[in-house]
């Protein structure tokens, strides 16, 4: 898939902004507050000049109105690199005939990184793939969108890796995962712990088929694709018993992933990924200077 | 091929039909479906039911459908026999009434073969070892019995329908009217199929009054009775014996045609079982002929009755002593009375001075009862015959073993299978 098909998803994203959760510690000008004080136009408040100080940001209207020495302080702006995760597990090519849970999440792939990089931030991908991870190192230069749509594109939902380790080899102040929790969820959960302490902000997009939310009324014998050797009867008697399992598991994980300070967001397949994209950068909203 | 038990194959039958109509609502695990989220399926066993218009286990079916078709088969118990043999019964007569053995003799050898059974009767009815057993038989003084002759002949036919597809009885016999009784009919029509009647000739009939050696005490009653009727004759076929019976009495009755009348002419001339208490009765009676006195009863006798007292109980009683008899006659008449003078007594004594058996009446029965002896139909059917219920198939042990182990291949194929799965 190229990134003419997503026309338009990306038409229905643009304008959209993903404000940084938190002020950013990066010195580079952007769009974000940053946790710097500069010389921006924008001004904060006046400071006692210290011994060091550069001159150059001294307020001489004021030296020479009132004969003090003060400098003028200003919140700086700062880019936010954002890496977006995505999981190619076997799991997520399903349902096996229309891989709805793959699709949905190369689409709000898509749509992130079009709208990081319509923030003028750089926005990288990893896609983690059966034996190797590709990787595209954030980046704010024209067309990366493309390139991300096509290392999307070119990405086949195989295998059962680990992401954990994805995770935490990323530096990235933003990372967006989008996953369907089933393979090393606890693992995921302590890196994306993590990275959030010492990196920055993360946001987990839940992808869900609405087929395993109801599976098919018809008995069948449930096979896990990434582990063969669980096979289980899903019939009436045992329905009620998975329907209630699952979703206590998902509840579960969205508390534990909301309480690791991380935005949790669960989608369902057949939802629209313009319509999740926005609901992700709602749940970003600013939540104020570290 | 028979079977003891038929309707065991219609059952197996039926089991069958069901066992692949089961097969049609196949109960096996569906077909294994990718499902991401399968960890959260109960860990419980679920059989699912699922229809299907195709037959499912093709290979169990047919494993399940040949053991239950074995246990069938040997639950029915296949017989095999010789197939279109007729196994043949000669039932022959030795009686008195028949008139040469000789005659008999050559009739059986004309029919039978040497593998045929042989049954001889006159009173009573014996199988023989083998047909050849006729050529040292001789005619008896006893009455013929066709009813016994029956009954043993029908008995034998049982026997020989073990290795045959059908058995025929064949009767020989002069079929006179003193073989016939009450239970000749019933009997006869106990046989399912016709027998085949070979008639010889009959012996002629008694027209003499027998010879009764009365001995020399010609102040007795009874002596003088006989002596009035003629019948007294030193060397007679019949003597008459007064007291207890002695060893050279005993001796002379087991002659052929001899007649040993023991009629003690007291309470003590007998050994007879005797009554718990001794009472007395104004009547007996013997060949049509009744005496009227009163008749004092000390004994209790057992045997063929001859004489009957005037409450049924036997009077006189005959036994069979080698091939002639001794008659028991327990009428105490009073030296002191004439009734010995006088006619009854004659009559009343005829039947006592009688041969053996009582008077021959060897004229052939009515044509219609020989019609209804001999039937009409086909030979009787082997398997009418058998004792189904005492009978065992050999096929059935090695049948059930084979439905084992073909249970035993569907128990393993089972396994593998749900090991494959």
């Amino acid at each position: 898939m190229r990134a003419t098909s997503y026309g338009a998803l990306l038409d229905a994203v643009r304008g959209v902004h993903w404000q940084a959760r938190h002020a950013v510690a990066n010195a580079a000008p952007g769009s974000h507050r940053s946790t710097q004080r500069g010389s921006s136009a924008e001004f904060t408040e006046y400071r006692l000049y210290r011994q060091g100080d550069d001159p150059r940001r001294l307020d001489w209207r004021l030296l020479a109105r009132s004969d003090r020495a003060y400098i003028r302080l200003a919140t700086d702006r700062a880019i936010l690199p954002t890496t977006i995760v995505l999981d190619a597990s076997r799991s997520m090519a399903f349902p096996v005939a229309t891989r709805d849970k793959w699709r949905l999440a190369q689409e709000i792939a898509i749509g992130l990184a079009a709208v990081v990089h319509g923030d003028g931030d750089p926005v990288g991908i990893a896609v983690h793939e059966a034996g190797r991870v590709r990787l595209l190192p954030p980046r704010t230069r024209r067309g990366v969108v493309a390139e991300i749509a096509q290392v999307i594109g070119d990405a086949e939902p195989e295998g059962d890796a680990p992401l954990a380790p994805v995770v935490a080899a990323l530096r990235s102040p933003r990372i967006a995962i989008l996953t369907d929790l089933l393979g090393d969820a606890d693992a995921l959960l302590a890196a994306a712990r993590v990275h959030g302490v010492a990196h920055g902000e993360v946001h987990l997009v839940h992808v869900v088929a609405r087929e395993e939310i109801d599976p098919p009324r018809r008995p069948i014998l449930a096979a896990d694709p990434e582990a063969p050797a669980v096979q289980r009867m899903l019939a009436e008697p045992t329905r009620a018993g998975y329907e209630r399992a699952f979703a206590d598991w998902r509840a579960e994980m969205a508390r534990a992933w909301r309480a690791s300070g991380a935005t949790y967001l669960e989608v369902v397949t057949g939802q629209p990924a313009a319509h999740v994209v926005r609901r992700i950068v709602e749940l970003s909203g600013a939540v104020g200077l570290r | 091929m028979s079977w003891l038990l038929p309707s065991a194959l219609g059952l197996a039958a039926a089991a069958i039909v069901a066992t692949i109509a089961l097969h049609f609502i196949a109960r096996s695990r569906p077909v294994a479906e990718p499902l991401p989220t399968a960890r959260f399926v109960p860990r419980r066993p679920v059989q699912a039911r699922m229809r299907s218009v195709a037959l499912s286990d093709l290979p169990l079916l047919l494993l399940r459908a040949a053991a239950l078709a074995a246990i069938g088969t040997a639950v029915a118990g296949p017989m095999f026999t010789s197939h279109g043999r007729v196994a043949r019964v000669f039932v022959v007569d030795r009686s008195r009434a028949v008139a040469n053995m000789e005659e008999v003799r050559d009739s059986v050898r004309r029919l039978a073969a040497r593998t045929d059974a042989l049954v001889e009767f006159d009173s009573l009815a014996m199988r023989a070892q083998s047909i050849a057993a006729l050529d040292s038989t001789r005619t008896s003084s006893a009455r013929g019995s066709l009813s016994a002759a029956i009954a043993a002949g029908i008995r034998t036919a049982v026997l020989a329908s073990a290795n045959a597809d059908s058995v025929q009885l064949v009767l020989v016999s002069p079929l006179a009217r003193e073989e016939m009784d009450d239970a000749t009919t019933r009997l006869r029509a106990t046989w399912p199929g016709r027998i085949r009647i070979v008639s010889v000739r009959a012996a002629s009939p008694d027209t003499v009054t027998p010879r009764v050696d009365v001995g020399t005490n010609g102040q007795d009653a009874v002596v003088a009775g006989l002596s009035l009727m003629g019948a007294a004759s030193p060397g007679g076929s019949v003597r008459l014996i007064r007291d207890r019976a002695s060893a050279s009495d005993s001796a002379w009755a087991r002659e052929r045609g001899h007649v040993l009348l023991h009629w003690p002419a007291t309470d003590s001339g007998a050994h007879w079982p005797r009554r718990e208490t001794i009472d007395a009765i104004g009547g007996v009676t013997a060949g049509g002929a009744t005496l009227v006195s009163r008749f004092p009863r000390p004994w209790l006798l057992t045997g063929r009755a001859v004489a009957y007292w005037s409450d049924g109980e036997p009077a006189a009683a005959e036994h069979s002593v080698g091939d002639g008899c001794i008659r028991d006659v327990a009428v105490l008449v009073d030296d002191a009375s004439d009734l010995t003078l006088r006619a009854p007594f004659q009559r009343f004594a005829r039947p006592l001075l009688a041969p053996c058996g009582g008077t021959r009446d060897v004229a052939a029965v009515a044509p219609g009862t020989r019609a209804f002896l001999a039937g009409a139909g086909p030979l009787t059917a082997a398997l009418t015959l058998r004792d189904r219920t005492a009978e065992s198939s050999s096929w059935a042990p090695w049948l059930f073993a084979l439905a084992a182990l073909l249970l035993i291949g569907e128990l393993a194929l089972r396994r593998a299978e749900g090991r494959a799965a």
